[in-house]
């Protein structure tokens, strides 16, 4: 009896071995990615995060597809072709995907995306204003979809590859509900969803059947942590293997690049900080003084003496990678003497006192700051710093005009596009300029919205940024770089400038 | 003794009401919600802002929200997020069992240093390994417990990789927060252990023990102490409280996702329903657990019984 049981029980054993030995090899591995926000809800219409943008990169799809060299390739869509005014765009979709629950992409999911993005779903959250170009999308057939625009964008392109424009199953979201998909996101990506535990992380799994070649590595997993030091002390235990921005601070970079099982890379980012002026009040109300302080200030050994080289310097307000940057732009020099000059000639008393207004939060800026207000010094004025609470900067100083003579402002739009930034910051009315109304300006920034020749747009974009250069509206300080840390045994990675990294090409040892 | 507990739990439901329409008033001051969704770097219009205000229900007069969420309460449905919309109770539900485990953790670790230390301390009193004890005690006081947090991680789980630098997952990584908090409050504890034991030891009743034969050891744990369990029990109620509120700081630096990182990321996103739950849970429970500490002096004090 014993001797029965004891074969059976070896049968049984040796089976199971065989059929393990037997089953098929997987792609190996487990990649752990260090995030620094958790947005709460993986719908792609309900967030503006970049934290979502850096996992949704690998659970969803767009129609067109933009990677970290910045080029639009197809998507979801293999081809489209837009309409000689602009006003409709045709996507010839891609054959045979489907989505991870099986059910297949088609112009029906398509439209009912952005049916639900522009609906009632999509009126909660803050992604359906940036797609308020587009009027309806119509099915021609089961693999043409056509978007019919209220007026043309020349972003909007851009805009499809990311964010509330990712597609979204249209069979799974009617089962389930809204509040399921919130939190069990299925998309046609190169990794499925596997679980969500809020504030803690998320885990994904590869997608062996995705369109675009199966990932690499079987799991994906991503922690919340919102802490540099711990992040970079995770990344050195070896527990994170890529620790994204822009949570590494400029401090810790000898940190990492000091270990020799991590990789510092750091690509220039589409973030850009300035002080901008108050040009309504005080003694910056007179371009002269602008200029002044401009010239006082020696922009580049502060990029090169704070920021360690982990910054560039700028002109205009916007990245060296956005469309609308002009590489052949001159601002204006330091030069101290010219600085005093200018102060005396608007008739600015020595001593003069002015309030920078930066945020709090903000390790770099609170650096940079003090050594602008030296230079300030130097040329005779009294400036003070005062730190905002963000939201409090962000929500009711700036936007009800209640700054100081200058203010920090930082902006960083993912579509790398002048548009964007110069609409914001320079249209009158606009929620981040309370204090300029010019209308010369006004209609430079409208004219080119239209365009959707590119090189055409990209000249009326250089002369805003000539024109505002000119004006003194700001101090252009940075553009931060995109700092990643990287665990050497990861392959095959590519640090995109905008956070949206996909991961199925990377392997790890 | 029903009447005592019948006044004083209708006490502590009345102060947990105020608690809860202070802070929901006090939120509601410090900005609009919806501009926070408005960060983006997209352009968002008046009308925008008003979708998203009357979606997140901030909108509405403030009796209604207020008379709501107390309506929720009562079912324990403690709203929705309004970063993502994730069910609060939810949220609560991973962010609580994290800041109790770590509360006790460190309570323990807290009482099983600082009675053997304050016992020897009072022993000793004034030969070396007291003035250790108390120098040590000193120094625990005045370090930020964020800088003993970053030091222990780099010592134990950067340079000889024994722990887990953060996290709340297993066993190995509750010690180092557990320890950290620990040792902040045994640097309190322990003078308070040396103190009361130097007073009790002076006492009659000792010299009656040791005069009838009592071994050294009972006559320390088995009657002094117990004199001492009363100040120390009020002085742990009251660190509990503290410790339930989360130490954001260590909190942070662990990542470990308890009720304090809850409450400071509600605040900076001005997530109300968030924050009013967490404040409403967290009050409940200190008021709760000094209620058990008034009721329990009377299981370790018999004098106080017969009051």
């Amino acid at each position: 009896m014993a001797l029965k049981l004891t074969r059976s029980l070896l049968g049984a054993l040796a089976m199971s071995t065989a059929l393990i030995a037997a089953s098929p090899s997987f792609a190996a591995g487990k990649l752990t990615v260090s995030l620094s926000q958790d947005p709460g809800s993986w719908d792609p219409v309900d967030t503006f995060l970049v934290a979502w943008a850096t996992v949704a990169t690998n659970i969803f799809d767009g129609l067109t597809y933009r990677g970290p060299d910045l080029k639009l390739v197809p998507g979801l869509a293999e081809s489209w072709q837009v309409s000689d005014d602009g006003k409709k765009i045709t996507f010839k979709l891609r054959q045979n995907v489907k989505f991870h629950d099986g059910e297949p992409f088609n112009a029906d999911a398509v439209k009912f995306t952005f049916d639900r993005l522009l609906g009632d779903e999509g009126s909660k959250g803050p992604q359906k204003s940036n797609y308020a170009a587009i009027e309806k999308v119509e099915v021609v057939d089961p693999s043409t979809v056509d978007f019919i625009l209220k007026s043309p964008d020349p972003v909007l392109l851009t805009k499809l590859a990311g964010y509330g424009a990712m597609i979204v199953p249209p069979n799974y979201i009617k089962e389930k509900g809204e509040d399921y998909f919130n939190t069990h996101p299925v998309g046609t990506g190169a990794f499925k969803f596997i679980s969500y535990e809020p504030k803690i992380g998320v885990k994904l799994e590869a997608n062996p059947d995705y369109w675009g070649g199966a990932p690499k590595i079987s799991e994906l997993d991503y922690k919340f942590i919102t802490e540099p030091a711990t992040a970079v002390a995770e990344l050195q235990a070896g527990r994170v293997d890529i620790v994204v921005p822009p949570i590494i601070p400029i401090s810790m970079v000898p940190t990492i690049k000091g270990d020799s099982r991590l990789e510092l890379m750091s690509v220039p980012g589409p973030t850009v900080d300035a002080l901008r002026f108050n040009t309504r009040d005080g003694i910056t109300a007179d371009v002269r003084v602008r200029k002044a302080i401009i010239m006082a200030v020696d922009r580049k050994t502060i990029v090169d003496a704070i920021l360690a080289g982990q910054a560039s310097e700028i002109v205009s307000f916007q990245s060296s990678l956005s469309l609308g940057y002009d590489p052949d732009l001159k601002g204006l020099p330091f030069d101290p003497e010219g600085a005093k000059k200018l102060l005396a000639e608007a008739g600015v008393k020595p001593g003069a006192p002015l309030q920078i207004d930066i945020r709090g939060n903000d390790a770099t800026m609170n650096e940079v700051a003090q050594a602008v207000s030296s230079y300030l010094q130097a040329v005779g004025l009294t400036p003070t710093i005062k730190p905002y609470e963000l939201n409090v900067l962000l929500n009711d100083i700036i936007p009800q005009g209640k700054t100081g003579a200058l203010f920090q402002q930082k902006w960083g739009g993912w579509t790398f596009d002048y548009d964007n930034t110069a609409y914001s910051m320079y249209h009158s009315g606009e929620k981040w300029n309370p204090y300029e109304k010019d209308a010369e300006l006004d209609k430079l920034l409208e004219s080119q919205r239209p365009m959707t020749d590119a090189a055409q747009r990209e000249k009326v974009l250089r002369q805003i940024a000539a024109y505002v250069n000119d004006k003194a509206l700001e101090l252009p300080l940075y553009n931060s770089n995109a700092i990643y840390g990287v665990n050497k045994r990861v392959k095959n990675f590519t640090p995109a400038p905008d956070n949206r990294i996909k991961l199925n090409e990377v392997t790890v040892d | 003794m029903i009447g005592f507990l019948t006044k004083r739990i209708l006490q502590a439901i009345f102060t947990v009401l105020v608690v809860t329409l202070v802070v929901a008033f006090a939120i509601r001051l410090t900005g609009d919600p919806a501009l926070i969704s408005a960060q983006g770097g997209g352009t968002v219009t008046e009308a925008d802002l008003q979708r998203i205000r009357v979606a997140l229900g901030v909108d509405r007069p403030f009796y209604v929200q207020y008379l709501g969420f107390l309506k929720g309460l009562l079912t324990l449905d403690f709203g929705r997020s309004f970063v993502g919309g994730t069910p609060v109770s939810q949220l609560i539900g991973t962010a609580l069992p994290a800041t109790l485990t770590l509360a006790f953790a460190s309570l323990f670790v807290s009482i099983v240093l600082s009675i053997p230390l304050g016992v020897k301390a009072a022993t000793t009193r004034g030969k070396w390994p007291d003035q250790a004890i108390r120098i040590f005690s000193l120094i625990g006081l005045s370090f930020p417990n964020f800088w003993l947090a970053t030091m222990l991680v780099l010592l134990f789980a950067i340079a000889l990789q024994w722990l887990p630098p953060s996290g709340y997952d297993g066993f190995s990584s509750y010690i180092m927060p557990a320890v950290t908090m620990g040792l902040i409050l045994t640097a309190t504890n322990v003078r308070l252990v040396r103190t009361t034991m130097l007073d009790t030891l002076r006492s009659q009743y000792v010299m009656v023990a040791r005069a009838k034969g009592l071994s050294e050891t009972k006559v320390l744990y088995k009657h002094a102490l117990r004199n001492c369990a009363i100040v120390l029990l009020t002085f742990l109620g009251v660190q509990f409280g503290g410790l339930l509120g989360g130490i954001v700081v260590v909190e942070r630096v662990f990542n470990w996702p308890g009720m304090g990182t809850l409450a400071f990321d509600a605040v900076a996103a001005r997530d109300y329903p968030v924050l009013q739950s967490v404040i409403t849970v967290l009050s409940a429970l200190i008021i709760g657990v000094n209620l058990l500490i008034d009721l329990a002096y009377g299981l370790i004090d018999p004098r106080i019984r017969t009051q």
